[in-house]
């Protein structure tokens, strides 16, 4: 039976130890291996090779053994993928979150097993001594997930589940319930809400050693006066490496986010409209969406021309831009400064570059610039000992990408009913750590916080 | 031609249905029309298609299923669309996946035609008689016994006997006996089910007073007309007028009339403090305060004495003031649903505004009843453990009128399958909401009585009423209710809504391709760059389309999921497997496997307390066994 699908475990106890194993198994062991280690057609197969593993974002990851199965002379059956790292955590979850974002997914107590079973690699007779071990092996897990959710993680998980389900059950009663007797409709509030739940899993992202790499990107707005040049910075950026362009599904956010990767990070640029007071309604609203847009950024590059006047700044934009995430560029060095280019007292004392987008005089630096800045200042070593393994990294990025979809984009109200399809799967990727959320839960809040019925 | 009626073990029906309400109705209607010899018993031929509760059918995921209902061949749609009085699409505001028609019914109107078109229809035999018990054979229902001492038998029964059954209302201190009031309880019935083995649970529900039209003062309420472009339960674009059964040749008949015809205003008006203070001071006489109802009432429905306990912060409540009918100045007064003796009933209904001086003509009350839990029946709504016996409607602990016409439907047609030996009809979870109502009540069962919600349905995107006739195709061609020609013309709608999308997708202008220009800007009311031929479809075939164009993100992403599981739907669980053989599954799920009896590892899997490890171990067993 093809299960479509592929899945990915350690083999090995997780901790420190000499070398860990971690497999892989299903259809895209074989494009992994040639990825992961730079092979150019088929691996080859049943034959221990020595490689650096490359992350999808192309940087060297650990130094590994690894062997190559093509189905089925495997132990599933299926192509298989045997990774020999070395035996440190850091290193497991990060090849682990790597082979995450090239598809895989971290598979159930004895899946490895029941796959070969079913593909014919274990003899009928042991059929119930492998369910045996399924079964021990999911007991287990159960018992270790428990365990981990009455530490600090589950008192996160738990209260985040819970505003998950205070928003559906808020969203929920205004589909089902249109003609009842509920309060007016604020569309703010939960907006509000979500923001607040958004915030609080991207901190529990953060606070995983790996946060970075699995986290969906830097979202770093430039902003600045019109014409400091901040569309050459991105086109100079984009084009420091291959700029990944990508269209994102759906109805009213048929947009593009440029990605671009500085070292180890991968950056979401978000070009915005020049920054300054206007008469006229329609570059206002431009405007007002820049400052939007700011509000959910994680970091900011600050473009100013310095041949020009220093430009007024909201202070609602200032407050944001605080030192550890903000790096400003002083554009224009080939032109002389002009007398009232003088830098806001509030960013005096930020990380600044001096360059000139047009000459390329200081451009050289940007990027190990832009990197130390984000490595320094922005990224702070974890504070919180909040250990989270793969299943349940896995399981918080997918609930934040979910969240982050049902808050659209710019700022734009997104049809409720998309909303709460994308709050049901973020509930759903979080009952993936708390056990399955029923449907019924939801309404019992919803009765529970509303006087439905007439 | 109607044959007479047929008594007696020698001359047996194909199909009995007990009882004609929404359910009975259906399940007659849908076996008699797939050729089969039915029988329909009622206790009261006045009370056919009785709305007991309040005159308006559909609303939020009800009129959905109305809608699937309608394209299978169901009833329910054109009798309501033919009797309504007012239509009101519910979340116009919101996107067409949660958009739902509701209609205020004539009640009267409701009843008589739908009583005048089970007169007409071949194949169906009508009888008032009450059931008193079931004839069983050898573990199959062979029969029923009524109160006139005539037995009738048939090689399949349906049982749809509502709130029937031990039936007992509630008027503060004062009870009676039966299942609505002025109707009269199935006592024995309940006694002849429990002796077979079924087990059965007691639900409460409720209903407000009825008052006078002429006693409301109106200047005191807020009118709430109807929509003035009426969205109807059937679809029109796929009939001709030899689909519409009968009676709605239009003008020519008394029973019905032109869909959008006669417009009535609803009305709303509000309770104020002084209506908590009389709830308050009574409680202690609510029949459910001082806990002399057992049984569990709906949480969506709650009693005027439920909201001011509960919600003591809120200090008023909606009233909504409904008309009965076209001819009878009767009102139904929405939101007052109470089992306080009937002098608080009058204290109460003049603390609200505009009712001052209302007459109540009839008391609000509460029932109880006995309900069978459905997690004894499969998803054809048969039961596991008597073959040919099958339960639908508000005695498998439902409410709602659409709720009961579609397990009804669901029911009939499997009768009529099971006795020809046929592959039954079960519809996914993903197909309709109606697959989601059978899967939910024998999967999962129900704690309160059951009313569906959009918000019950995880592929809810997918299931639009729109979308009815697209998406049971393949079950409306293989039932085959509705005429060829009406097939027809929905296959040609099919086509084109694909075809049409395909073209969207793909073809290219200066601004890209032609569906990019629709998703950039959704909310547009006409596309200029389409061709003129697409304005040339119908109105509910271009909404399809430019639906499935905008929204197609999410609805791709519900088809990858669907996708997925299908593995999983497509393995089937053995009849009267042994769970209990199976070391590696945990006791629990044994226990709920065992009760449950899952057709397949899907249905395994939505248990609650069943978990992915004892899906793996199941699968390996099925694999070992086949081998």
């Amino acid at each position: 039976m093809s299960w479509g699908d592929t899945i990915m475990a350690l083999a090995t106890p997780m901790g420190e130890s000499a070398i860990a194993l971690i497999r892989v198994s299903g259809p895209l062991a074989a494009p992994i291996t040639q990825t992961a280690f730079k092979l150019e057609g088929t691996p080859p197969a049943r034959s221990v090779k020595i490689g650096y593993y490359q992350g999808v974002e192309g940087h060297p990851l650990d130094h590994c053994a690894y062997s190559y199965f093509e189905a089925p002379r495997s132990y599933t059956g299926e192509a298989m993928l045997e990774i020999n790292c070395h035996g440190n955590p850091l290193i497991i979850n990060r090849l682990m979150a790597d082979l995450i974002k090239q598809g895989c997914r971290v598979a159930e107590p004895g899946e490895f097993t029941r796959r070969a079973f079913e593909n014919g690699k274990i003899d009928l007779t042991q059929a119930e001594a492998i369910a045996d071990l399924i079964r021990a092996k999911s007991d287990r897990a159960i018992l270790l997930a428990q365990r981990q959710l009455q530490g600090a993680l589950g008192e996160r998980v738990h209260e985040l589940v819970d505003q998950v389900l205070n928003l559906l059950a808020q969203t929920e009663a205004y589909i089902d319930f249109p003609e009842e007797d509920l309060p007016p409709e604020d569309k703010e509030g939960p907006l509000q809400d979500l923001s607040k739940v958004i915030a609080s899993v991207k901190k529990l992202l953060r606070n995983r050693q790996q946060a970075p790499l699995l986290c969906d990107g830097i979202k770093t707005v430039i902003i600045g006066a019109p014409n400091a040049g901040k569309s050459s910075l991105l086109n100079i950026l984009a084009g420091h490496e291959r700029a990944l362009v990508s269209a994102e599904p759906g109805t009213t956010r048929d947009y593009i986010v440029e990605r671009i990767i500085i070292g180890q990070y991968s950056l979401q640029l978000v070009d915005t409209a020049g920054i300054r007071e206007s008469d006229n309604p329609l570059e206002a609203q431009g405007i007002e969406r820049a400052i939007q847009q700011a509000e959910a950024a994680d970091f900011y590059i600050g473009v100013f021309d310095q041949s020009a006047p220093w430009p007024d700044l909201p202070q609602s934009l200032l407050d944001r831009l605080t030192s550890e995430r903000t790096l400003l560029i002083i554009n224009k060095c080939d032109l002389s400064c002009h007398p009232h280019f003088n830098i806001h007292p509030a960013l005096a004392a930020h990380t600044k570059i001096l360059l000139s987008l047009k000459t390329g005089q200081g451009i050289d630096d940007l990027a190990s610039v832009i990197q130390s800045t984000i490595e320094n200042q922005l990224i702070h070593p974890s504070e919180d000992d909040l250990l989270i393994n793969t299943r349940h990294g896995a399981a918080i990025s997918k609930a934040y990408e979910h969240l982050n979809d049902a808050k659209g984009q710019d700022g734009l109200q997104k049809p409720v009913e998309l909303m709460a399809s994308d709050l049901r799967l973020a509930i759903d990727a979080l009952g993936e750590i708390t056990g399955k959320i029923e449907n019924e839960q939801i309404l019992d809040r919803l009765f529970g916080n509303f006087c439905i019925g007439k | 031609m109607k044959g007479i009626l047929k008594t007696g073990a020698k001359a047996p029906y194909d199909v009995i249905v007990c009882g004609a309400g929404h359910a009975g109705c259906e399940a007659a209607l849908a076996a008699a029309r797939m050729g089969a010899d039915v029988l329909l018993l009622t206790g009261n031929l006045d009370t056919i298609a009785q709305m007991s509760c309040n005159p308006a059918v559909g609303g939020e995921a009800k009129g959905h299923m109305i809608r699937e209902l309608d394209a299978l061949g169901g009833e329910m749609g054109i009798n309501a669309d033919t009797t309504a009085i007012q239509f009101r699409l519910l979340n116009a505001s919101k996107g067409p996946a949660v958009q739902s028609p509701r209609a205020q019914c004539d009640k009267k109107a409701y009843q008589y035609r739908l009583k005048h078109i089970i007169e007409l229809q071949a194949n169906l035999s009508l009888f008032q008689g009450v059931t008193t018990d079931l004839i069983f054979e050898k573990g199959k229902a062979v029969g029923v016994k009524t109160h006139l001492g005539v037995d009738f038998y048939g090689r399949a029964l349906v049982v749809t006997t509502g709130t029937f059954l031990k039936a007992l209302m509630h008027v503060g201190d004062a009870k009676s006996e039966g299942g609505r009031m002025g109707d009269f309880s199935a006592k024995t019935l309940s006694d002849s089910f429990k002796s077979a083995g079924i087990e059965l649970g007691r639900f409460k529900t409720g209903t407000p007073p009825r008052i006078l039209g002429g006693s409301i003062d109106f200047s005191k309420c807020e009118e709430q007309p109807g929509d003035t472009k009426p969205t109807f339960f059937g679809f029109y674009d796929t009939r001709g007028d030899e689909d519409l059964f009968h009676v709605e040749h239009f003008g020519q008949s008394k029973l019905g009339w032109k869909p959008g015809e006669a417009r009535i205003s609803c009305w709303t008006t509000h309770t104020t403090p002084t209506t908590a203070e009389v709830v308050h001071k009574n409680l202690h006489r609510s029949a459910l305060y001082k806990g002399d109802i057992k049984g569990t009432g709906p949480r969506y429905c709650p009693s005027i004495e439920d909201k001011c306990v509960k919600f003591e912060k809120q200090d008023t409540h909606r009233v909504f003031l409904e008309p009965e009918g076209r001819n009878t100045d009767e009102w139904y007064i929405n939101g007052l649903s109470t089992s306080l003796p009937f002098d608080t009933q009058l204290e109460i209904i003049q603390t609200v505004p505009g009712l001052e001086k209302a007459h109540i003509i009839r008391p609000a009350y509460a029932v109880e009843y006995d309900f069978v839990i459905p997690t004894q029946l499969t998803p054809t709504l048969e039961t596991k453990n008597i073959e040919n016996l099958f339960f639908a409607g508000q005695i498998n602990g439902t409410t709602g009128y659409a709720e009961a016409a579609a397990q009804g439907f669901i029911a009939g047609v499997n009768a009529v399958l099971k006795i020809r030996n046929e592959t039954p009809f079960i519809m996914q979870r993903h197909e309709s909401y109606m697959g989601v109502l059978i899967d939910d009540l024998v999967t999962k069962g129900t704690t309160e009585p059951y009313r569906m919600f959009t918000s019950r349905a995880e592929y809810r995107l997918l299931l639009n009423a729109g979308s009815a006739e697209h998406r049971l195709l393949n079950h409306t061609q293989r039932l085959k209710i509705v005429s060829n020609k009406r097939i027809s013309a929905i296959e040609a709608k099919v086509n084109d809504t694909l075809h049409w999308v395909k073209f969207i997708e793909k073809t290219t202008h200066t601004g890209g391709t032609f569906a990019n220009s629709i998703r950039r800007d959704p909310l547009a009311i006409n596309y200029s760059f389409l061709p003129i031929k697409f304005n040339k479809l119908s109105e509910a075939t271009r909404d399809e389309i430019l639906y499935q164009v905008r929204y197609k993100g999410y609805l791709d992403r519900d088809l990858r999921q669907i996708a997925k599981n299908t593995n999983l739907e497509n393995i089937k669980l053995p009849k009267n497997f042994d769970y209990y053989a199976i070391r590696g599954l945990r006791i629990e799920s044994q226990e709920k496997l065992t009760a449950i009896q899952p057709l397949t590892l899907a249905q395994a899997s939505r248990i609650s307390g069943v978990n992915p490890a004892d899906i793996n171990v199941l699968a390996i067993f099925l694999r070992a066994q086949q081998k």
